[in-house]
């Protein structure tokens, strides 16, 4: 089997933080956020709703951090290769990418047996992580409408009488709980599913040897093994 | 002797022979001081516009009030009139010229309408009306001396100097508009609006206009509720502070939470889970009993019930959220958003279909979680897991379209040879020498000759996209 060879170019140190900060505060939110729900033990709702408050914060000023600077840091555009472009790239229509989507879901489908062709970011991810900082959004709106303090503030009061009741706005808030279950549960099985070492290059910023794709050429040219012998190929 | 003086101690005299004492009595007006906003040193000034409204129309001068009573549990009428001494609340009521109230009004039948009709011609009084309005089956659902209900309320509140929706059903339709809601169930401002567009209400004090609308949610209203209302109507001459529900903002301007007693519980995370637990003999939050109070803004906690003997979460209910009355929302009330009220969400309904948020987000999610496994075996037999599988060798649209494909094999191979692994920037030219001695690495040291015959004539050229021409040098 092959994989592309993992670049630390793929996701340089800044990334790996937002993506670390974007973890723990995940973990963080949903476990406070299933105990502020319903407080299935005693003494911790104190801590939980300083937690959820604070995580909250830092995900959204993370979430600004993550998009201002796919602006400025340059990425790999795609797997396999040191060649580096801006980040924010990565995010948009790439001619790697294109007429690739039906190919993903095929493969996935078992229908394809081939792996698809594609830029660092294959077209259904790419679609996930657009939708992300939507989602973050939406989540994050919902959250001040049901934060004491801020639920007084104009446009969040204003969303709680347009749905009819905090209570109607507290079910969307919690839904968009489930759907970062959800997403998270899909990115960790894809992601972890044809080997470990994209979690280690993002985790740990670990290289690991594999094909060698151009950017340019658009398909893979060659292998790399990183100096370490046709075992780091594996 | 000052005239002022005069007639607060005639007051005082008609409050005695009511067992009403001044000390007790200016306690009462420093509550409802507070409970409009002002000052509680306002105290006297409100004792006295009071002796002074109630000397200066002893005679029969007092302002009228038509209290309607349409779909409803007389629950409001009964927070009134359940007393079993003088209530101070009560002797206020009292000063008013309760000229139409078919529970409390001595008269009966015929003539009691005909002094109702003469109320509502002579203008200036106040409508109170409590319980919900029934539009059902033409509008026959509620007919009162053989007149529909709906043009009794448009009529009511068409001269009316202001309009007082008193309890939840009132103002929203409450438990006679929770679903499946048959007799077409209402609010009053609801209504008036609806009445409104149609042509079929109009208000004396403004063409096009709805009468002054103060609603008074909870269920039952609290009689103080009232009492501060009033006084602010008829003795301050004012309408209170209204939101955007037309609650007077003072009275539904903070969260039941906010000042709970049981508030430092929740803090510390001491919960009831059961009735009848020793928890709750300890008197701890009731969040997790379904409670309302986080999302329902009243002042309960602070005015209370029962002449502030206590109210429903002191004494051991959760909040149902009675006070969420939405006027606003059409199809909205507060019993359907609170619904069941020892759970913490509503129920969600799709036609019949009853569902809890929670319980139909875990089951997608279960959903879900199985689909992954059985998934993650697909990969496993397809083998997969090792690095998925082996990469096409050219995309399978540009097979198609050979004449607008990019990367093609066929190029990609000849760069592969004269270019060699240049462009894995910190590859060495030979890694790839090395590399063909699996299985995997010989499968693609062959594409690039399988390609080679590839029908494609294109050249990696890159004219029509920014996104494709990365700048070279990654970092180290």
């Amino acid at each position: 089997m092959a994989h592309l060879a993992h670049y630390r170019e793929a996701h340089p140190l800044p990334f790996v933080i937002t993506h670390w900060v974007n973890l723990i505060c995940m973990v963080l939110l949903a476990f406070t956020g299933f105990y502020i729900h319903y407080p299935f033990f005693a003494g911790f709702m104190g801590i939980a709703r300083g937690l959820h408050i604070f995580c909250g914060i830092v995900i959204l000023l993370n979430l600004i951090f993550r998009v201002v600077a796919a602006f400025f840091v340059k990425s790999a555009p795609t797997g396999g290769t040191r060649e580096t472009d801006f980040d924010w790239k990565s995010f948009a229509p790439q001619k790697d990418n294109r007429h690739q989507l039906g190919a993903w879901i095929k493969y996935y489908l078992f229908m394809k047996k081939t792996h698809p062709l594609g830029a660092k970011y294959g077209v259904p991810q790419k679609l996930a992580y657009l939708a992300i900082p939507l989602l973050l959004l939406i989540t994050g709106f919902t959250g001040f409408c049901l934060w004491a303090p801020t639920s007084v503030v104009g446009p969040f009061a204003a969303f709680n009488s347009l749905v009819g009741g905090v209570m109607v706005t507290r079910i969307v808030h919690y839904f968009m709980l489930w759907v970062f279950i959800l997403f998270t549960a899909l990115h960790a099985y894809l992601a972890l599913i044809e080997g470990l070492s994209a979690a280690k290059l993002m985790f740990l910023r670990r290289e690991h040897g594999g094909l060698v794709y151009s950017p340019r050429e658009h398909n893979i040219v060659g292998e790399d093994d990183l100096h370490e012998g046709a075992e780091a190929l594996k | 002797m000052t005239k002022e003086e005069a007639c607060a101690s005639r007051f005082d005299a008609m409050l005695a022979e009511r067992g009403v004492t001044r000390r007790r009595f200016l306690e009462f007006c420093g509550a409802i001081a507070v409970t409009l906003g002002l000052s509680e040193a306002l105290a006297p000034s409100i004792h006295q516009a009071i002796a002074q409204t109630v000397i200066g129309k002893a005679e029969g001068a007092l302002t009228p009030v038509v209290w309607l009573e349409l779909a409803s549990c007389t629950g409001c009428t009964e927070s009134f009139a359940q007393v079993d001494t003088p209530d101070i609340a009560t002797v206020v009521l009292e000063l008013i010229s309760l000229t139409y109230s078919e529970t409390l009004s001595a008269g009966a039948g015929f003539s009691l309408e005909e002094a109702k009709e003469q109320t509502i011609q002579n203008g200036g009084y106040i409508a109170v009306i409590e319980g919900a309005l029934m539009e059902g089956w033409d509008g026959n659902a509620l007919r009162i001396a053989n007149e529909k209900g709906t043009e009794i309320v448009a009529h009511t509140c068409s001269n009316a100097l202001a309009v007082v929706c008193l309890g939840s059903c009132a103002v929203d339709g409450g438990w006679q508009a929770a679903v499946p809601n048959p007799g077409g169930a209402i609010g009053i401002e609801p209504f008036l609006r609806k009445a409104l567009a149609a042509g079929e209400f109009s208000y004396v004090g403004g063409e096009g206009d709805l009468p002054p609308i103060i609603n008074i949610p909870t269920c039952p209203a609290n009689p103080e509720h009232l009492v501060a209302i009033l006084v602010d109507v008829l003795l301050l001459g004012r309408l209170p502070d209204l939101n955007e529900y037309h609650m007077p903002s003072l009275i539904f301007g903070e969260y039941i939470h906010d000042n709970c007693p049981r508030r430092g519980h929740f803090e510390n995370g001491e919960f009831v889970y059961q009735f009848g637990s020793e928890e709750e003999k300890k008197g701890y939050c009731l969040y997790a009993m379904g409670c309302k109070g986080p999302q329902t803004k009243t002042n309960c906690p602070v005015v209370r019930w029962n002449r502030r003997v206590s109210w429903c979460v002191e004494s051991g209910a959760p909040c149902v959220g009675c006070a969420q009355a939405n006027p606003n929302k059409e199809g909205f009330n507060w019993v359907d958003l609170n619904s069941p009220f020892l759970n913490r969400f509503k129920n969600l309904r799709v036609g019949d279909i009853i569902v809890q948020p929670a319980a139909l987000a875990a089951t997608v999610g279960a959903v879900v979680v199985v689909a992954l496994v059985v998934h993650g075996f697909g990969m496993k037999a397809t083998g997969r897991t090792k690095g998925g599988a082996d990469f096409e060798l050219e995309r399978a649209w540009d097979q198609k379209h050979p004449d607008q494909a990019i990367g093609a094999a066929a190029a990609a191979a000849q760069a592969a040879k004269v270019q060699g692994v240049e462009n894995a920037a910190g590859a060495e030219p030979d890694a790839d020498a090395t590399a063909p001695t699996d299985a995997a690495a010989t499968t693609d040291a062959t594409a690039p000759t399988t390609d080679a015959t590839a029908p494609t004539e294109s050249t990696p050229t890159d004219t029509n996209s920014t996104e494709d021409s990365p700048t070279e040098g990654g970092e180290e």
